[in-house]
């Protein structure tokens, strides 16, 4: 299969695997996109990505400014594929478009992270990793907190306070490795991201490009494993197929292998089961 | 009989180009991702939009989300200043506002808590809103918060 049908493929499929958009949206989003897997043929008829581009565009208006991240970046990608499909050269088109769309989330991303008072220092980890429930087992298993002492965290960061809290408050201290996972989680993620924008605006197959496949499927490796946002994940790698010189058979091959591997992430509570498991070891059997 | 695509493709024809070359209108996604990431950092400078939101990749970069902002909303009538409870209806316009808490989003949200019944008498005079964005200590992480936007809404203005 060509980088191209391959790279539509993989968009369709994302939009089936993680549903979008509200009550009337979805229906129609999900209509569309299955209609695009069910005909193999039809990948490449015109209308069906000018409208997956006019839902992901309404998607976006009617729900701003609470729209994701994904949201808008699937929108800018469904209006790359309409205008690569009207282009005469759509692999070329798509492949520019692929590539610009990465490096410029991820320059945003990085830039971001950089300007934010309180990403560098390694508090937006430290908060994140004890407030969401959802790395509940990621924190236990690598950063070595007791659930009894994840809940207290977690309750003197939850509370409600206005101006300064009235009543002094004693933080549990958090543990030693805790505070090594937060900080070398920040590092890891600004200096990946910011390579990745970097290789992927730099100029075509010279310098740090040759290697933006491989920064891109470990970010897609690494992240996705804990971060629960796996529809972004998917649209990183239908981008990233589609930028991919065609001659690397096996990047692409891995791009399909880390696609699948989210969907495990995703379907497989794995992170869970060794924490429990890590838990049960630690305890003692009374 | 020509499919819409291939009629479409033909009226397309101002952007014919010769294959293998890149076009200006190739870039027009760029140039939207530009536009839009661009108007965001400038709602975050001047709007106190949350970096999360707003199309400019700033998920993931700071505890100032939604979640970790909150809302006061009070009812003021003559010598009475009593605070609202937010009814789980207007809970999703609640989270806009604490996205994006700018004059016109806390105006119309104020006039969604006109009709609120209280226990006080005397005629409304204004709603208060209060958005507050909670902070971590960089040692402790104790929270603490600060008022990001304040708006009293007089009853009758436009």
């Amino acid at each position: 299969m060509n980088a191209v049908n391959l790279a539509l493929r993989l968009t369709l499929l994302e939009i089936l695997l993680r549903p979008i958009g509200n009550w009337f949206l979805q229906p129609i989003f999900l209509g569309i996109a299955a209609l695009g897997v069910a005909l193999p043929r039809q990948i490449r008829w015109l209308p069906l990505w000018i409208a997956l581009f006019v839902l992901a565009a309404l998607r976006v208006l009617l729900n701003w400014p609470m729209a994701d991240n994904h949201a808008y970046l699937l929108c800018y990608w469904c209006l790359a594929v309409s205008l690569a499909l009207v282009s005469r050269d759509p692999p070329l088109c798509l492949a520019l478009n692929g590539r610009l769309l990465i490096g410029w989330a991820f320059a945003f991303a990085t830039l971001w992270k950089v300007l934010s008072p309180d990403y560098l220092d390694g508090r937006f980890f430290r908060v994140t990793l004890l407030t969401d429930q959802r790395l509940a087992g990621f924190v236990q298993l690598v950063g070595g907190l007791t659930p009894d002492v994840l809940e207290s965290l977690r309750e003197v960061l939850t509370q409600h306070v206005d101006g300064q809290a009235f009543t002094v408050l004693t933080t549990p201290a958090e543990p030693t490795r805790f505070l090594w996972l937060a900080h070398g989680m920040t590092w890891w993620t600004v200096i990946l991201e910011g390579a990745i924008a970097v290789a992927f605006l730099w100029f075509v197959n010279q310098g740090i490009s040759k290697v933006r496949d491989v920064l891109l499927i470990t970010f897609c490796v690494t992240t996705y494993a804990v971060t629960p946002v796996e529809g972004f994940g998917w649209l990183l790698i239908a981008m990233g197929v589609a930028q991919c010189d065609p001659a690397r058979r096996k990047t692409r091959l891995g791009y399909l292998a880390v696609f699948g591997l989210i969907l495990f992430y995703r379907e497989v509570p794995w992170v869970e089961w060794l924490s429990t498991r890590s838990l049960e070891v630690t305890s003692p059997p009374w | 009989m020509k499919t819409a695509g291939e009629i479409l493709r033909q009226e397309a024809c101002f952007m014919a180009e010769p294959p293998g070359r890149a076009r200006w209108f190739w870039y027009l996604p760029s140039v939207l991702l530009l536009i839009v990431a661009g108007n965001q950092l400038r709602l975050v400078a001047t709007a106190s939009l949350s970096p999360w939101w707003g199309g400019g990749f700033g998920m993931f970069s700071t505890t100032d989300a939604w979640a970790t902002r909150h809302l006061h909303i009070f009812a003021l009538r003559p010598g009475v200043r009593r605070e609202l409870d937010i009814p789980p209806a207007l809970r999703k316009k609640v989270e806009q506002v604490l996205v994006l808490p700018s004059d016109a989003q806390l105006r119309t949200l104020a006039y969604e808590f006109a009709d609120t019944p209280t226990p006080d008498a005397g005629p409304l005079e204004a709603i208060e809103l209060q958005v507050w964005a909670t902070h971590f200590d960089p040692e402790t992480l104790t929270p603490s918060s600060t008022p990001i936007r304040f708006l009293t809404v007089r009853m009758g203005e436009p």
